[in-house]
């Protein structure tokens, strides 16, 4: 029998060949593949970068201190067609001074600028950005000079586009690669037929059809076929052995038998008193040889079935062994015999084998029983157990006669053993023999330093593996309440319910809620003081948001996909914005009728120009420069286009008034000193609508922009999961019911029932709002010249002086 | 004693056997019955056949062990693989026979089992000229007192505890030595070797098996 572990399949064998055939290809092909989809990954990013550096130059232009950038929108925009990778630019003059933007962005060795595009990769601040450097010469009154644009986006989109691009070719291969394998398969099994004619001839057979196998086999198994012919010849001589061994075991037994049954029979016809004793004595004896070679051919049979079984186990032999002798030695026959036992070389633990307690101890009893039986009454046995690395050695010696050299080699012998039974090595010798072969063991017959035989076995030891458990220690969650710290720049009484219900929702969680100004609260992500990290950063300004999320602040936080914002209100699941507030017009009813509001924000122009003198003074806005919602609102008009730049100019000439926040534009409408407000956030406007019978809001027809409140998890929170919780809270159901139901903030997404007016009035105008996307394109006016531009062209059309 | 035995020639000539040695046998063929037997009725010893209609002789011996019964029982079974040994001497059994049984070992067993039990149940032991007195610690040879010091004494009594019996040297020195004394192994030696020599001439052989320990036996019982 073949043992089951070792065997293979061919047919395995010869697809694993050619699967690591394919293998192989695919490795080399994917080689190719890898460099192809980052050229071509490179390539799509390239074309942004290069857009963006473009657009950027083109704003390039002298003024009397030198060259300077008006940094165009849609530079940024070009940028944001990646929707997630974080945008740095550099504006300056190579050696000489910065003009605008990131002054340490990495430089590319010693690259100078020229006119065509230089890509790169680089590292900044511990993120791989893909660079783009590019210049352009323009004329100062100090000379020709050349200005560098340097824009740089890290390159997550490239590399999970790589990966995109990588994976779908690689898994076409492998399905190429799996039906190719599919036909040699097939290619296999057609070509090992004749292997199965025999399996089928074979398997067939009555166990004891020993003919050969017939027929004409393909060349390549014909080494096989004829092997298994080789076989079959040599299993009927060795069944013919087995016939032999048979016959001579029912010769021996039946002999004895008679044998004992002549000597009974005589006994029993006795007349004399003596002579049947005699007789009786004699078929006593032989009853005795009977038994005994009853019990070895039996222990013979059980031993050779055992080790068929395979049924080896990790067995310590020394406990085995003390237990056999202990057991023989109260054998009456044992005592005069000197029996000892020797493990003085057996060192501990080294005594472990791969064996079978009951075929050993058949083995070593025979052993004993054949010093006993063969040698004087008197005799000496010794038995010693011995290891060293790698093997275990069970010696048997004794004092007795031994076995002549010559004979050695015949002693075990099973088949011949039962001539030279009376002399001495009977079957019990070949019942070792059968165990030491069970067991892959050595048996060594020899000449014992005590006078007799000596008779080793030699078993190789199992190394006993100590399986080193590494312990993994689980470090204890901390058991202190924790607290949560937000960052907001939301008034208290907006957020209250939401924290108080998040509070409800997390047991043992507590909400330290701080309060800030939009712009020192930028500033404090910024540079933060030894006080406590904030967990969470809520503000209304979006460009400072994305601009803390644009330096890698913040860490990333899954949504589930029924939770998630839309589009224009998530940036790289880094920042969420979870409010909708429509910038509004607020107008005192007594001043305005609901018929003569402007429709448009051409119309408003128009309206203002044409009751200059009604409302001198006694329009109202944010101060821009203060309030960063103002200047968000104002730079997002600015982008809808001139007639925006008009309004500005009309407002100004009208004598706007500004104020710093929506309550104080609200208060000075009350008394009187002011007639509407333009660009006034719509939550709170409804707020304080909804408690003044002449307050009315307006949206106009054209557009009307809208801010989200966002909030993201600064890497440095030290309680990021309940952070992320809290985020998850804003965007779920329940979140945006509450800010719908208990805020005077208004939720992101579309409310089910919408109770207040605003919201109705959202409802109805649902195509006219404009949300203010959370991309890197609202850096543009975060960038310090583009700033200042636009704040004294605010400042200009406002009339005040520059 | 009692033999439990289904097969009727195997007991009749042991039954034969025993009777001509001069012991009182009775013979039970069924398991259930033997039981019922062994409740009501005390024995000297039991030689019990493992494979017995009713009920198995593991079965009937561990039910005569729950009852803390501890007549010395002695298993014969026609089954000789170690499990066999390993749970009959598990379910209580004192010795172990395989059939075909030799009727003189049979009897060597039987007569050191009486004798075990004989030494350890009453006070007096004696055999050929060795006496021994548990209750006055004292050993007699031919009526003369054998001049044991007080380790031989010890000695002595758990050899007879335990005729027949493999006991290991560090089994010995337990008994021997209380537990704060350090045993020494050479010590247990020298007094097994004073004993044997002072025993001389007495049927008591402690016989010593170098590497495995010592086992006590009467000589005059061969």
């Amino acid at each position: 029998m073949m043992n089951e572990r070792q065997s293979h399949s061919l047919q395995r064998r010869l697809l694993a060949t050619m699967a690591v055939g394919f293998a192989l290809l695919l490795v080399l092909i994917s080689a190719l593949l890898w460099t192809y989809a980052q050229a071509a990954a490179n390539r799509t990013q390239d074309l942004l970068l290069a857009g963006a550096a473009l657009a950027i130059l083109d704003r390039v232009s002298v003024r009397t201190n030198g060259a300077t950038v008006d940094l165009p929108n849609s530079a940024m925009d070009i940028l944001s067609l990646n929707p997630v990778d974080r945008v740095k630019y550099r504006v300056f003059v190579p050696g000489q001074r910065e003009i605008t933007g990131t002054r340490d962005l990495p430089a590319a060795g010693d690259l100078t600028p020229s006119i065509e595009p230089v890509f790169y990769d680089s590292v900044y601040r511990g993120s791989v950005f893909r660079f783009v450097l590019q210049g352009r010469q323009i004329n100062t009154p100090e000379g020709r000079t050349w200005v560098a644009v340097q824009v740089g986006q890290t390159v997550e989109q490239r590399t999970a586009q790589q990966r995109s691009f990588f994976t779908t070719g690689l898994a076409g291969l492998a399905v190429l690669s799996l039906i190719g394998l599919g036909f040699v398969w097939v290619a296999i099994r057609t070509s090992l037929a004749p292997l199965r004619q025999i399996a089928l001839d074979l398997a067939r057979r009555e166990p004891g059809d020993l003919a050969l196998v017939e027929g004409v086999p393909p060349r390549e198994i014909k080494g096989l076929f004829d092997a298994i012919n080789g076989f079959i010849i040599r299993l009927r001589r060795s069944r013919t052995l087995t016939e032999t061994f048979i016959a001579d075991v029912a010769h021996q037994t039946r002999t004895s038998l008679s044998a004992m049954q002549g000597h009974l029979s005589l006994a029993a016809d006795a007349k004399d008193p003596n002579q049947m004793r005699t007789r009786l004595i004699k078929a006593d004896r032989q009853a005795q040889r009977t038994v005994r070679l009853t019990n070895q051919l039996l222990a013979n049979a059980m031993v050779i079935h055992r080790s068929d079984k395979a049924s080896l186990q990790p067995l310590a032999l020394k406990p085995l062994v003390r237990d056999i002798l202990g057991e023989s030695l109260r054998d009456s026959q044992m005592r005069a015999v000197s029996l000892s036992f020797n493990d003085d070389d057996l060192a501990v633990g080294t005594d472990v084998i791969a064996g079978d307690e009951v075929s050993i101890g058949e083995a070593l009893r025979n052993l004993i029983e054949n010093a006993v039986r063969h040698g004087p009454v008197d005799n000496t046995v010794m038995i010693t157990l011995a290891s060293d690395e790698s093997r275990v050695r069970l010696s048997v010696e004794d004092a007795g006669p031994g076995i002549a050299e010559t004979d050695m080699a015949r002693a075990t012998d099973r088949f011949t053993s039962l001539s030279d039974y009376t002399k001495g090595s009977g079957l019990g010798l070949s019942i070792v023999k059968a165990v030491a072969e069970g067991h892959g063991a050595d048996l060594k017959l020899g000449r014992s330093s005590l006078g007799g035989l000596n008779v080793t076995l030699i078993f190789q030891r199992l190394a006993v593996l100590v399986l080193l458990l590494a312990g993994v220690l689980v470090e204890p969650e901390p058991a202190a309440a924790q607290t949560l710290l937000i960052h907001s720049a939301t008034d208290p009484p907006a957020m209250r319910p939401l924290v108080e219900s998040f509070e409800n929702r997390n047991p043992g969680v507590k909400v330290n809620y701080v309060e800030f100004q939009t712009l020192s609260l930028y500033q404090s992500v910024l540079q933060p003081d030894t006080a406590r990290q904030p967990d969470v950063v809520i503000s209304s300004a979006m460009d400072l948001q994305v601009d803390l999320v644009n330096r890698g602040l913040a860490r990333r936080i899954k949504v589930t996909p029924e939770n998630a914002p839309p589009d224009w209100a998530v940036w790289r699941s880094e920042l969420f914005g979870f409010t909708f507030e429509p910038a509004v017009v607020v107008y005192d009813r007594r001043e305005i009728s609901s018929e003569e509001l402007p429709l448009s924000h051409r119309d408003l122009a128009s309206f203002v120009r044409s009751n200059e003198d009604r409302f001198r003074g006694r329009i109202g806005t944010y101060n821009i420069r203060q309030a960063g919602i103002g200047y968000l609102y104002a730079t997002q008009d600015s982008l809808q286009g001139p007639q925006a730049l008009r309004l500005f100019e009309v407002l100004g000439r009208a004598g706007l008034r500004t104020f710093c926040c929506t309550a104080d534009m609200v208060a000075a409408m009350s008394n009187g000193e002011i007639a509407f407000v333009f660009n006034a956030i719509g939550s709170y406007a409804s707020h304080y609508a909804a408690e003044s019978p002449y307050l009315g809001l307006h949206f106009f027809d054209d557009y009307n922009l809208v801010m989200s409140r966002t909030a993201f998890v600064p890497k440095t929170s030290t309680n990021p999961v309940v952070a992320a919780q809290f985020i998850r809270f804003l965007l779920s159901e329940e979140g945006q019911r509450i800010i719908s139901e208990q805020t005077p903030l208004l939720p992101l997404l579309p409310v089910a029932n919408p109770k207040s007016a605003i919201e109705r009035e959202i409802e109805n105008r649902r195509g006219t709002f404009l949300p203010i996307r959370l991309t890197p394109g609202l850096l543009t006016f975060l960038d310090d010249l583009k700033k200042q531009d636009f704040l004294s062209g605010w400042d200009m059309s406002l009339g005040y002086a520059p | 004693m009692l033999l439990v035995e289904d097969n009727d020639e195997l007991a009749e000539t042991i039954i034969d056997r025993l009777r001509a040695e001069g012991h009182s046998v009775d013979r039970e063929r069924d398991g259930n019955e033997a039981n019922e037997l062994l409740r009501h009725f005390k024995f000297d010893l039991v030689l019990l056949d493992v494979n017995l209609p009713g009920r198995s002789g593991y079965d009937l011996l561990r039910s005569l062990r729950a009852r803390t019964d501890d007549t010395p029982v002695i298993i014969l079974t026609a089954r000789s693989q170690i499990d066999d040994r390993v749970l009959g001497l598990d379910a209580g059994a004192d010795d172990y026979m395989v059939k075909p049984v030799d009727f003189r070992e049979l009897s060597a067993r039987c007569r050191v089992l009486a004798r075990r039990r004989a030494g350890s149940a009453s006070n007096i032991f004696s055999a050929g000229t060795l006496s021994f007195d548990r209750a006055a610690k004292r050993a007699t040879i031919n009526g003369q007192d054998a001049q044991l010091r007080a380790r031989e004494i010890q000695l002595l009594e758990i050899m007879l505890d335990n005729i027949g019996r493999m006991l290991t040297k560090e089994e010995v020195a337990d008994h021997l030595y209380t537990f704060s004394e350090a045993p020494s192994m050479n010590a247990v030696e020298q007094i097994v070797t004073r004993l044997r020599r002072k025993l001389d001439g007495t049927p008591l052989v402690i016989k010593t098996a170098r590497g495995l320990g010592y086992m006590a036996y009467l000589a005059d019982d061969e």
